[in-house]
């Protein structure tokens, strides 16, 4: 018993490396995630599909503690980090590159960078490291981050994800908003960026999704209703696309 | 005939105004005022930008900063002090005050208002009301238990001034207070070290990231409850400041009622700034400063009005307001938790 109890609180490399078991969360009164349980091992790229309102957004807040779950667990590494405070949790190499960027506007671009590096860490190595990687953001280094394209924004987003050396990346809704060649774009920077990092991807758009995606799981009303492979022939199944198109 | 005798006597006002040596007299005294204004709103719009807080307490920690820093003046300086060391005492208050108000300020904001946080805005508005009203009428009772007149200035206070601080200086033909001098550079040198702190440093840079989007910043790994508490802490320390200096000034005075005489005008300058953006607070302050210098000329040399002043103060606030809400350096939104 004391044990489990250890394991529980320490990190442990043989554990999945995001572990959600049967997490109920609300908003208020509101009841929007009911028992979700899904689990993301390291190196993988897991896909979270649905439609608009079945807590895909709200399943990423529940893991980083913006929306602590009232019921249920999150894992990190088998330790236990359910209810605790958000900048924890993110410390614990869990990084968020939000829907709608969120990038800060009225920083630079390289404010924007330096700001995700951890404190103690080159910052030089992680604005030629965003750059290397986003040679668009490299160019405009001192403009405001809200004078950015929104293809360019996203690219910061993702870069402030980047160059927080996390474990895991949370991203939500990336294509969101953004023009065909920018989606992708984006996609080609995720790919690259998949190769190095743990992924949770929420998306709608289900062929970048699975392009991207090791796995999938399909959220419906606040449960998970299906999961997998993730495969292009995903996007033609028949009751996939019956739950997406509800 | 009736009105070419007002006209002669403008366009004769005008002429004085407009002569160099009275509009780099009006510049200087508005640089004196503007200098105030920044120290005292720089605070407050600071602590409204990160937390979206109204902190109305503040001008009541400015009172605080006038008393505190008044008091260890008139124990360290004797009739026999010489000016130098009552400028090196002004400063041992400076540290005495800003690190006392620092400790208020962040206590305050870890025992009271941060427990608030989750609430609507009125909440934490009608908190720090309260807390106004409390510090108010402790400092009146500690003050007239002790004999220190609480309603007029402290005269003992204003007593530890500097000779040369008291004089009048002319500069080829202008003439200069040297209090108003020294307000320039102590106002200059905060407004420069705040700036420095928000744009030099990680911690600043993390506070005008958390000026604008805190979840976000938080999820940065920053815990951003504990720059909460150093932002308020660092922006009472300001306001003690700033009060210490108004201790010296005449127009001012160490007294209870400096509470409110200085959260007005304070609010006003953030208004017009731009509540949140502290660079706007800034050009705010220079811009009520100047334009106060400049009336207070007219009213007491061509119109004998001396309310006037203060009313022009009230009009650029209105001006703003319809012309560009937000203020003249404020975004759509700030602060929120």
């Amino acid at each position: 018993m004391s044990g489990e109890a250890a394991d529980a609180s320490t990190p442990d490399a043989s554990a999945p490396l995001l572990d959600v078991t049967d997490v109920h969360t609300y908003y208020g009164e509101s009841h929007i995630l009911e028992g979700v349980s899904l689990s993301v091992d390291r190196g993988e790229a897991v896909a979270l599909i649905g439609r608009n309102g079945v807590g895909k957004t709200t399943t990423l807040r529940s893991v980083l503690g913006l929306t602590p779950p009232r019921e249920g667990t999150v894992r990190l590494a088998g330790e236990d980090v359910t209810g605790r405070p958000t900048n924890e949790v993110a410390r614990r190499g869990v990084g968020w590159i939000p829907e709608e960027r969120r990038v800060f506007s009225q920083l630079t671009v390289a404010e924007n960078i330096r700001i995700a590096a951890p404190a103690d860490a080159d910052t030089q190595a992680a604005l030629d490291r965003a750059y290397d990687t986003f040679p668009a953001l490299g160019e405009r280094p001192n403009a405001n981050a809200g004078a950015l394209s929104g293809g360019q924004q996203q690219m910061l987003a993702i870069a402030r994800g980047l160059v927080g050396d996390n474990d895991l990346l949370l991203v939500d809704e990336p294509s969101e908003g953004l023009a065909p060649q920018i989606v992708a774009d984006v996609a080609e920077a995720l790919a690259a960026v998949a190769e190095e990092t743990t992924i949770l991807l929420v998306e709608q758009n289900l062929p970048l999704a699975m392009d991207l995606a090791d796995r999938f799981y399909l959220l419906d009303n606040g449960q998970v209703v299906a999961d997998g492979e993730a495969t292009r022939g995903v996007t033609e199944d028949e009751e996939i696309r019956r739950y997406l198109s509800a | 005939m009736s009105l070419a005798v007002p006209l002669v006597a403008f366009l004769d006002a005008l002429g004085q105004f407009l002569r160099p040596s009275t509009l780099a007299e009006v510049i200087l005294n508005g640089l004196s005022k503007a200098a105030l204004y920044a120290m005292i709103a720089g605070g407050l719009t600071l602590i409204f930008g990160l937390m979206g807080v109204l902190n109305f307490a503040h001008g009541s920690l400015t009172m605080f900063g006038a008393y505190l820093g008044g008091l260890v003046l008139v124990l360290a300086v004797g009739q026999a002090t010489g000016p130098l060391a009552r400028v090196a005492y002004f400063f041992v208050a400076v540290v005495v005050v800003f690190g006392a108000l620092a400790g208020l300020g962040g206590a305050l904001e870890v025992g009271l208002i941060r427990p608030l946080y989750d609430r609507p805005p009125i909440y934490q508005i009608l908190l720090t009301f309260g807390v106004t009203l409390v510090l108010d009428e402790a400092a009146r009772i500690v003050v007239s238990f002790y004999g220190l007149q609480p309603i007029s200035d402290w005269q003992a206070a204003l007593g530890t001034k500097p000779g040369p601080l008291s004089a009048s200086y002319e500069f080829a033909g202008v003439s200069v207070s040297g209090l108003a001098l020294f307000e320039i550079l102590v106002g200059a040198a905060t407004v420069a070290a705040v700036w420095g702190f928000l744009t030099r440093t990680r911690y600043g840079l993390v506070v005008r990231a958390g000026s604008e989007d805190s979840e976000m910043t938080e999820a940065l790994g920053i815990d951003v409850r504990r720059v909460f508490t150093t932002v308020f802490a660092l922006g009472a320390g300001i306001a003690g400041v700033a009060g210490l200096l108004l201790a010296w000034d005449p127009v001012w005075g160490a007294s209870v009622p400096l509470a409110s005489e200085t959260l007005l005008p304070a609010f006003v300058v953030v208004i017009i700034g731009g509540l949140g953006t502290f660079r706007g607070t800034v050009y705010a302050a220079l811009l009520v400063g100047l334009v106060d210098a400049s009336m207070t000329w007219w009213f007491v040399n061509a119109v004998d009005f001396s309310g006037l002043p203060q009313m022009t103060i009230f009009l650029i606030l209105v001006l703003v307001l319809v012309v560009k809400p937000q203020g003249l350096f404020g975004v759509a939104e700030v602060g929120g938790h």
